[in-house]
C-alpha cells in the first residue's frame, strides 16, 4: 500500500470513528437558569453547620450537609454576629435571628428573624425585632423555640438583659421580657422557659397564649457559681436540662409540676481521672440521645481554665445509671458535637479552628467520613 | 461616657477587686502566641500546637510586649490585640470607637509584682482586625456572669459602638486591692 493510500484509509477510519462517537454521546445544550432544590423531606442525618465567620462577622453562614453522603446541600447567608438557625417543629420553615447594618459594618442597625424556605433555601419573609440581639460566642440558648413551636425566644444583651418573644404563628414580634441579671433562654414547656442568673439561681418564666408574662419566679440557687460554675452549654432530654461544670460535675434541672427543681448531681470524671486533669471543654461540648438515654461530652486533659478547649475524645454516659459506657476517640480535636435523633444516630464533630466536619456512628463510635472545606469557623451544629 | 456607663465601669471594677484571681495564676496557660493566621478563634487551642507555660517571668520579653498574647495584661483577653492593629494595649486603632463597657480581669504584672484590674474595652465600628488573635481564660465566667465573661462582643450598649467588633484593648484601671 502506498503512503498516500494508507493516509487516505486512516483518515476515513478517523472520520467514521468520530461520527460514530458523536452520534452516540452528543451533548444537548444546558438550559439557563436551573436552580437546584433541597429534598422536601429532611433526612434525620442532615446537619446545619452554623458559622459566625469570626474574621468577617458581617457574613454569617449556615451550611447544610447530608451526614450519610457527606454532600454539601446548600447554605444560607445570615448577617452579622450570627448564632444559629432554629428549625420549625414541623420542618416547614427555618427561623434565623439576624443583624444587619445599612452600610455593611456601620449605619443603621436592623435586627430581624428571617424566614427561609427549607426547599429553596431562600428568604420568604422576615419579622422585625428590637435591635438588641446579643452578640456573643454562639450558644444554642441564644435562640430557642417553646415546646410547641409557637414562640421563638431570642436573648438580648445591650448590656441590659432581656428576651425577645416572636409569635411564629402570626409571624409577629410579640414582646420583650426583661431578665435583669439572667441570661439566655432554655425552654421548659409550650409556654415557659428559664434563664440562668449570675447568682446561680434560675428565672422561671411563664407566658400566656399571646407571649406575655403571667408568672416569673426567681428560684433558689441551683448552681455553685463561685467555685466551679456550670457552663451555659446545657442540653435537654425530655423533662431534664443537663448542665456540666468546668470541673465535670453534672447538674440536672428537672421540670416538674411543682416547678424547676435540682435533680441528681454526679460527675463525668472519677477521682483518678480528675487527678489526671480530665475535664469537659469546647463550645458545644454536650449532646444527648434518647432511647437509650445517653449523654455525649467532649473531653480533654488540661488545667482549670481550659473549659473552652477542644478535645480528642467523646465520652458517652448512660444517664439512667450515670455511668460512662464508652470512650470515642476522634480523629481531630472537636469543640462542637451533635447527635442525630433517629434510631441509627450519627455523631457529628467540628471545631472552630478547622473547616472539617467529621461523622461517626454514634452507637459504635466508628469513624464514617469527613467533609472538608466547610465554612470558615464552624460553631454550632443543629440537626432536624 | 454616660452616667450609666460610668456606673457599669465602677461596678465592674468593684467586682474585679473583690475577686482577685492570683490563686489561679499557677495554671495560666499562655497560648496562641504571635497568631496572625486564620482561622484561629477564641477557643482555637488544639488547631495550633499550644504554647503552654506558667506566668511570664519578669525578665520574659513577651510579658512586656503588648503585641504578644503572653503580655501580662492579657490574662483574660479574648480577641484580636489592638497593639497589632494600629492601636496599642490601651488605645484603639484609627477610625474605630472604644466601647465604654466591658469585662474586667485581674492580672499580675511580673515587672513590679503587683496585681491590677484590667479592663478589656473592645474597639468597634469596623470589620475584624484579624491579627494577633489571643484567648486566655483566667477567671473567665459563663455568659450569665456578663462582666466576667469574655464571650460577649462588648461593642454594644452605645449608638456609636454598636456592634461590629475590631479588636480588644487591655487598659489598666487600678491596682487590685
Amino acid at each position: 500500500m502506498s503512503r498516500t493510500v494508507r493516509a487516505a484509509a486512516l483518515a476515513a477510519v478517523l472520520v467514521l470513528t468520530c461520527r460514530g462517537h458523536a452520534a452516540a454521546s452528543a451533548l444537548t445544550p444546558d438550559p439557563l437558569g436551573v436552580v437546584a432544590t433541597v429534598p422536601a423531606a429532611a433526612s434525620p442525618h442532615w446537619v446545619w453547620v452554623n458559622d459566625v465567620v469570626f474574621a468577617h462577622m458581617s457574613d454569617g453562614q449556615a451550611l447544610l450537609v447530608d451526614g450519610d453522603s457527606g454532600r454539601f446541600l446548600g447554605m444560607l447567608s445570615t448577617g452579622f454576629a450570627f448564632a444559629r438557625v432554629v428549625l420549625a417543629k414541623d420542618g416547614k420553615v427555618i427561623f434565623s435571628p439576624e443583624t444587619y447594618f445599612s452600610r455593611g459594618t456601620r449605619g443603621t442597625r436592623t435586627d430581624v428573624v428571617t424566614l427561609y424556605d427549607p426547599v429553596h433555601l431562600s428568604p420568604v419573609g422576615e419579622i422585625a425585632i428590637p435591635p438588641k440581639r446579643a452578640a456573643n460566642m454562639p450558644m444554642m440558648a441564644d435562640s430557642e423555640l417553646t415546646d410547641d413551636g409557637a414562640f421563638l425566644l431570642i436573648y438580648n444583651f445591650t448590656p441590659a438583659q432581656s428576651i425577645t418573644v416572636v409569635d411564629t404563628r402570626s409571624r409577629r414580634f410579640a414582646g420583650e421580657i426583661e431578665t435583669p441579671g439572667c441570661a439566655l433562654a432554655y425552654p421548659t414547656g409550650p409556654r415557659s422557659f428559664f434563664s440562668i442568673c449570675a447568682d446561680g439561681a434560675l428565672l422561671d418564666v411563664h407566658l400566656d397564649d399571646a407571649g406575655h408574662v403571667t408568672r416569673r419566679i426567681h428560684t433558689r440557687d441551683m448552681f455553685d457559681v463561685s467555685s466551679d460554675p456550670v457552663t451555659e452549654k446545657g442540653v435537654r432530654l425530655g423533662s431534664r436540662w443537663l448542665f456540666v461544670s468546668y470541673g465535670g460535675k453534672v447538674y440536672s434541672v428537672d421540670i416538674t409540676p411543682r416547678g424547676l427543681e435540682p435533680g441528681a448531681r454526679w460527675s463525668l470524671v472519677s477521682d483518678a481521672e480528675r487527678r489526671q486533669n480530665w475535664r469537659p471543654g469546647g463550645l458545644q461540648q454536650l449532646a444527648v440521645h434518647a432511647n437509650p438515654d445517653r449523654l455525649y461530652a467532649i473531653m480533654h486533659q488540661g488545667g482549670p481554665e481550659t473549659h473552652k478547649d477542644p478535645g480528642k475524645e467523646v465520652w458517652v454516659y448512660d444517664l439512667r445509671r450515670r455511668q460512662r459506657v464508652q470512650r470515642i476517640a476522634l480523629r481531630s480535636p472537636a469543640g462542637s458535637i451533635q447527635v442525630t435523633r433517629d434510631d441509627k444516630p450519627l455523631l457529628f464533630a467540628a471545631f472552630m479552628g478547622s473547616t472539617r466536619l467529621e461523622v461517626y456512628d454514634a452507637k459504635s463510635g466508628a469513624y464514617l467520613r469527613s467533609v472538608e472545606n466547610l465554612g470558615t469557623t464552624p460553631t454550632l451544629l443543629v440537626t432536624p | 461616657m454616660s452616667r450609666f456607663d460610668r456606673w457599669m465601669e465602677a461596678s465592674s471594677r468593684s467586682v474585679a477587686r473583690r475577686t482577685s484571681r492570683r490563686g489561679l495564676l499557677g495554671a495560666l496557660g499562655a497560648l496562641l502566641v504571635g497568631v496572625g493566621v486564620l482561622p484561629l478563634l477564641p477557643v482555637a487551642r488544639g488547631a495550633e500546637k499550644p504554647v503552654k507555660g506558667d506566668e511570664p517571668e519578669a525578665g520574659h520579653p513577651e510579658a512586656q510586649d503588648p503585641t504578644s498574647c503572653n503580655y501580662w495584661r492579657h490574662c483574660a483577653i479574648d480577641g484580636f490585640l489592638c497593639g497589632c492593629c494600629g492601636g496599642s494595649a490601651s488605645a484603639c486603632p484609627p477610625g474605630t470607637v472604644q466601647s465604654p463597657i466591658t469585662w474586667v480581669g485581674t492580672c499580675h504584672n511580673p515587672a513590679d509584682g503587683l496585681d491590677y484590674v484590667i479592663s478589656y474595652n473592645d474597639c468597634c465600628g469596623k470589620s475584624s482586625c484579624g491579627r494577633c488573635l489571643c484567648n486566655r481564660n483566667e477567671g473567665d465566667m459563663p455568659l450569665y456572669v456578663p462582666f466576667r465573661s469574655n464571650d460577649y462582643d462588648w461593642c454594644t450598649g452605645s449608638s456609636v459602638a454598636n456592634i461590629p467588633y475590631h479588636c480588644s484593648t487591655a487598659r489598666v484601671l487600678a491596682r487590685a486591692t
